[in-house]
């Protein structure tokens, strides 16, 4: 467990690669937001969604924290095991971080009336407007998914190659495509939509968790016969 | 200083000799450890050790417990007898076979020995050297 | 037996077309200091790849402490591995790798640590992608040396260093070594640099280990005969001949041999020079011979091989 907490330290070394980004985006995000919002009053409710905009700096992160510090730690002499946990640990307490800044964020901008200005930041109909703990669990679950992804991708990139994540990323994209197609063909658009809108985000978010955990999974067998 | 002539811990063994019978390291006197070796000479400590140990094991060197390493009583006389023996062999020996080789005769190699002895001349200083850096040439 | 770190059993890793070792055994005993030397692409790395769970074997078994390394924490943390091609972070300073380096190696000394990289003139605060070869060098060494592991390899840690620093390292480890005793693995194709400080010299060349033996016993096991040629060819008829040289009538023949008092004395009195072959060419000769080079090598194969193992830059 303490090689765990310590490969967890040993990405928090760097404190500008975890944490500093991911503030300044979501900061500047914000104020970019205020200043729109200021600029062009109107009576009507706006709402952003540029929160969201970290998610992206998380899938590269996601596979930076492979492609960086995975030959790395091996030289630390940690097992891939400990080198994977403690990576997620770290990267869930970044999204814990962030989970908290929306419900935060969010609670303040119901309290303040959009910021006065009648622009919301965080609250995104659909996404985010539910009860107080859907404001935390969904973008927690988000950055997971979105870390997940680049970290698995760049997994398979380490292990098989150019030509093994080619064909990885071609298999998901004609998987994707077929399910379009054959929901498409069906006629089911409604139904899907139906249970989007039954599901609400935060059955989604039940989803998409799953799939973050089947990514991890596969990651972590990945990685336990990846050499360097 | 340690080169490639031969096993390191025989070179160590002779240099330690070598100050014993200059009088570098006095009877009774205490020789560096073999860690100060091994880091002096940059070279294994194990090997510095097992060149201390050859010294040890032929008694010339003693081992005091928890203090360290002391050149035995008498260990000058008994490699100045071993050095002489090993003299008349290394050096006496090739210097009259050389001498023989170049058709010097008795009288004058005796008369060789006796100027050299009495302070010796540039002229024979320069060919002895000349014959010993021939003779590394050849296996370098 | 327990003295044993490491215990290495019909060890192979084949490659999809190539065999990068080849059912290789091999013991390494607690606190020594070995060589393990070989031309570049031999297997050295992927061996100590291996033997670190960095790597897999394709068959055999690797025993490291007595345990089978892989994925085994209890293993992992008494060993040291920084290879020649160590990544590391890219936004990481040399400050930074060993804060990590503290927290993974139990003996790490951060004292030793900074004094090394004040010895090594290693700019701490710089970015380690902004550092060159040498000074990348110089961190894995510094690691290497302040980790303290029990079990610690230095795969070709010279690269880019300039003689001085070079000396420096060599200094450093055997005073450090003297002070706190462990096994050291020094993978090497600069043999003459090395050579003093081995105990232990392991040789692999093509996935094959050629040679391994005490260090010692390596250089006291060959000579050199120089002299008139005919005297030196029936003086050394019936030795396996490892190397020669001819110049017009003097011939310098390196033998397998191990002279007794009485040969050293007959050969004195044939007028014979005697000279000892240096572990680095014993090394080069062994390569060679393992490459199919012949009993004898030709004197241009043995300068092409000599230069190749005293290449210090690439």
């Amino acid at each position: 467990m303490s090689r765990v907490l310590a490969v967890s330290r040993m990405q928090l070394i760097n404190k500008w690669t975890f944490l500093g980004v991911p503030a300044v985006i979501l900061g500047g995000s914000l104020l970019l937001s205020l200043v729109i919002f200021a600029i062009i009053p109107v009576e009507d409710k706006r709402t952003g969604g540029a929160a969201f905009a970290p998610l992206w700096y998380f899938f590269v992160l996601g596979i930076q924290s492979l492609t960086l510090t995975f030959p790395f730690s091996l030289g630390m002499s940690v097992s891939r095991k400990s080198y994977f946990l403690g990576t997620h640990l770290a990267f869930g307490g970044v999204a814990l971080g962030l989970a908290v800044v929306f419900w935060a964020g969010s609670q303040l901008e119901r309290l303040t009336g959009g910021w006065w200005l009648n622009g919301y930041f965080f609250r995104i109909p659909y996404v985010i407007d539910g009860p107080w703990w859907h404001s935390m669990v969904i973008p927690f679950v988000a950055a997971m998914f979105f870390f997940s992804v680049g970290f698995w991708a760049a997994t398979v990139y380490r292990r098989w190659g150019v030509t093994g994540t080619l064909i990885g990323v071609i298999s998901l994209a004609v998987l994707v495509v077929a399910a379009v197609v054959l929901v498409t063909v069906s006629g089911s658009w409604p139904a899907v939509g139906g249970f989007f809108v039954q599901a609400q985000a935060i059955g989604v978010a039940g989803i998409v968790a799953l799939l973050a955990a089947a990514l991890g999974t596969g990651s972590f067998i990945t990685l336990r016969r990846t050499a360097v | 200083m340690i080169d490639d002539s031969g096993p390191i811990f025989l070179q160590i063994a002779a240099l330690i000799e070598n100050d014993i019978v200059s009088g570098a390291l006095p009877e009774e006197g205490q020789v560096p450890s073999t860690n100060e070796f091994a880091q002096f000479y940059r070279i294994n400590p194990a090997t510095a050790a097992k060149g201390v140990n050859t010294l040890v094991d032929e008694g010339i060197l003693y081992k005091r417990r928890g203090i360290g390493m002391f050149v035995a009583a008498g260990a000058r006389d008994r490699l100045l007898g071993r050095r002489r023996d090993d003299f008349r062999a290394q050096f006496v020996q090739p210097l009259c076979m050389e001498a023989d080789k170049l058709g010097i005769s008795r009288g004058e190699l005796l008369a060789m020995l006796t100027a050299a002895l009495d302070g010796a001349g540039p002229e024979d200083a320069l060919n002895t050297d000349v014959v010993s850096t021939r003779g590394r040439q050849h296996h370098e | 037996m327990s003295e044993d770190v490491v215990r290495v059993t019909d060890l192979t890793r084949r490659y999809k077309d190539v065999t990068a070792l080849d059912t290789i055994s091999l013991t390494f005993r607690k606190d020594r200091i070995y060589g393990l030397l070989g031309r570049n692409g031999a297997g050295k790395t992927t061996l100590m790849s291996v033997l670190t769970a960095q790597g897999f074997p394709s068959d055999g078994t690797v025993e490291v402490f007595g345990e089978d390394p892989y994925e085994n924490e209890a293993v992992l943390r008494r060993l040291c591995f920084i290879r020649e091609s160590q990544k590391y972070p890219d936004n990481f300073t040399p400050a930074q790798a060993f804060r990590a380096a503290s927290l993974f190696f139990e003996g790490w000394d951060q004292e030793f640590a900074l004094r090394l990289a004040e010895d090594f003139q290693l700019p701490q605060k710089r970015q380690i992608k902004k550092l060159s070869r040498g000074q990348l060098s110089a961190v894995g060494i510094i690691i290497g040396l302040a980790s303290r592991a029990e079990l610690t390899f230095f795969d070709e840690p010279y690269l880019g260093l300039d003689a001085v620093a070079r000396h420096l390292f060599y200094d450093h480890l055997v005073r450090d070594y003297a002070e706190h005793p462990r096994t050291v693995v020094l993978s090497s194709h600069l043999i003459d640099e090395v050579a003093n400080l081995l105990e232990h010299v392991v040789v692999i060349d093509r996935g094959r280990i050629i040679m391994n033996d005490d260090a010692e016993a390596v250089r006291g096991s060959a000579v050199t005969v120089s002299g008139p040629a005919g005297v030196v060819a029936s003086f050394v008829s019936g030795r396996e001949v490892l190397f020669e040289e001819r110049l017009m009538n003097t011939a310098s023949v390196s033998v397998r041999a191990q002279l007794s008092v009485a040969e050293r004395r007959e050969a004195a009195e044939l007028g014979l020079t005697l000279g000892q072959v240096s572990l680095q060419q014993l090394v080069v000769h062994a390569s060679l011979a393992h490459s199919g080079g012949g009993m004898a090598a030709s004197q241009a194969a043995m300068s092409a091989f000599e230069a190749e193992f005293t290449e210090v830059s690439r």
